[in-house]
């Protein structure tokens, strides 16, 4: 890790969710600032330019998703925004406005770390090259070479499942919308988000031991598809 | 609907004139005021004021034109036909005033009966989420409590004791999330029904609920090629979860099989249990809101809201025995378009 304390700027109104998150994200290093409106958020934005933004999109003063929209203006810090269940349009409204994942409430400090990781990851990670080499458990993928392995044997895959994979490991550990995934698969457009799920559906016949209970390539139900952080 | 009756009044008056027509020749020129005065009952038994009292208008109207001499004018030659008039007119008003009034008290009791039942319906809502929410956040409270006494550091027991404040959390939010969801069904809101292959959201379910199994078998047998059908994500994962969350509850440590197949018109699938089975009466009734199978506990919405859900697709459920024990819930989706 960095020498430098990572901040993250955490955006809630609630605070009992305040009061749980601090301790956790500083005993697992992490700096943290909180601001409770929409106002307070944008200002400690530009005055401490935190490393992460944990944003609520639902504030007392303004719509979480126009936060997003002008912190979009002129910063590129990883906000992972926080909804409940059943606001899956809220999630999709917020990726396509720029934010880098989500979490749904409730959830788990687990679940939290591994989002902030993973979006840290992506940050530095726009300024270097990809790993071109992907593991996670009993699956590889490389990317120079352009052949996957699923338990040390070669797996064949059609250059669409290929190139859906390639796409999910460039944002390995977070999640890609539909369309995001549509746009890299389809170019010209002319496809629907079916013929997506199907290829999602024939590619976790080769690269799942248990296709039901994916272990690396995830649903996020309603919204997209997510591919498991790689091994540390 | 306002002009509507005062047309019934209109066709009831001809439908009067044209009888007494037919009768004027067989009955005395006094016993036509009866044919007018069913007339008018018929329109009152509608329930509405102003039609009735256009249809006793109408009909003193009729009779004085149509029959009474001269006929076919207004104008009347006998005084006695004045009495006449008043006294047709009179008893037409009583009788529409008294059937009215009997079919607005009829429409009221209606109406609170509806009420009283909405009422029951509310008040075993409230008893049967009341003990469910109170039961885990009894569960939590006294956990943190303890925890909060014990001397620092801890020990087994206060893993144990997370486990359950944590255990018991993820309970209230599936019940949270139930209530949601049948509220939003309930006020109409329309399902996001999109093409999926049933895999993928049985694995979600199935992720979801990845605690409650704690490691406890479950089989599938989900065929590659199974055709997509148009559900909506959030809600058929929400079902698949309560009749895992079902089966977890009834028959503890038994596995749990899960399989599809391709029907004629569209898909099967069944969740099925190695637990107790369920009575024959039971077949029907564990999909009543707040039935709950023979002391068991929850708040018997779980499966209620499968059936909202799976119907509101277009779809069915239903229960079985499991030939060799257990319960089986077998459901169908059509097949077709998204939309």
């Amino acid at each position: 890790m960095s020498e430098r304390k990572a901040t993250v700027l955490v955006v809630d109104d609630e605070r009992a969710i305040q009061r749980f998150l601090r301790p956790s994200l500083e005993e697992n290093g992490f700096a943290v600032l909180e601001a409770s409106t929409g106002r307070a958020a944008l200002e400690l934005a530009v005055a401490r330019k935190p490393d992460v933004i944990l944003l609520d999109l639902s504030l007392p003063d303004m719509d979480g998703l126009d936060v997003l929209k002008r912190l979009r203006e002129w910063s590129s810090a990883p906000v992972i925004v926080v909804s409940a269940r059943g606001q899956e349009s809220d999630k999709i409204a917020g990726l396509d406005r720029g934010a880098d994942d989500y979490l749904t409430k409730p959830f788990g400090v687990e679940e939290l770390l591994a989002r902030i990781r993973v979006a840290l990851r992506h940050a530095e990670g726009a300024a270097r090259d990809p790993e071109p080499v992907y593991e996670h458990g009993d699956l590889k993928i490389d990317l120079t070479l352009r052949r996957v392995w699923l338990s040390k044997k070669e797996v064949r895959l059609s250059p669409l499942q290929y190139t859906l994979l390639a796409a999910l490991v460039r944002d390995a550990g977070r999640v890609v919308s539909q369309k995001q995934l549509m746009k890299e698969l389809w170019p010209e457009g002319g496809s629907t988000p079916e013929a997506l799920r199907i290829l999602v559906h024939q590619t976790r016949h080769r690269v799942e031991k248990e296709p039901v209970r994916p272990r690396h390539l995830k649903t996020e139900p309603a919204v997209g598809y997510r591919l498991e952080a790689p091994d540390e | 609907m306002m002009v509507q009756g005062y047309a019934v009044a209109a066709a009831v008056a001809a439908l009067c004139t044209a009888a007494c027509f037919a009768l004027f020749e067989v009955l005395a020129l006094n016993d036509l005021v009866m044919v007018y005065l069913l007339g008018t009952l018929v329109v009152a038994l509608r329930g509405r004021r102003g039609p009735a009292l256009f249809s006793s208008l109408l009909g003193v109207a009729c009779f004085n034109f149509f029959f009474v001499p001269p006929r076919f004018t207004l104008h009347v030659e006998h005084s006695q036909y004045v009495v006449t008039f008043v006294v047709m007119f009179a008893v037409a008003l009583i009788i529409s005033h008294l059937a009215v009034r009997v079919r607005t008290q009829a429409e009221a009791a209606k109406r609170a009966e509806v009420v009283a039942e909405t009422e029951r319906l509310r008040s075993s809502l409230l008893s049967a989420v009341s003990h469910e929410l109170r039961t885990p956040l009894a569960a939590i409270i006294g956990s943190a409590s303890t925890l909060l006494q014990a001397p620092p550091g801890g020990g087994a027991s206060s893993k144990d004791l997370l486990v359950n404040i944590r255990d018991e959390a993820d309970r209230l939010t599936r019940l949270v999330h139930n209530l949601i969801e049948t509220t939003r069904l309930e006020s109409g809101a329309a399902l996001k029904k999109e093409l999926y292959p049933i895999e993928d959201v049985i694995g979600t379910a199935l992720e979801r609920t990845e605690k409650l199994l704690a490691g406890r078998f479950v089989g599938t047998d989900l065929p590659e090629n199974l055709p997509l059908v148009p559900v909506d994500p959030v809600l058929m994962e929400l079902v698949f979860v309560n009749l895992i969350e079902n089966a977890v509850r009834h028959a503890p440590d038994a596995p749990l099989d899960i399989s599809a197949r391709e029907r004629m018109d569209g898909l099967e699938v069944s969740f099925a249990d190695r637990g107790p089975g369920l009575k024959p009466d039971e077949l029907e009734r564990v999909f009543e809101k707040f039935y709950r199978a023979s002391a068991a506990p929850g708040a018997g919405l779980g499966l209620a809201i499968c059936k909202a859900v799976v119907e509101a697709h277009g779809g069915t459920i239903r229960a079985e025995n499991r030939p060799g024990g257990g319960a089986i819930f077998l459901l169908t989706l059509p097949r077709g378009n998204a939309r």
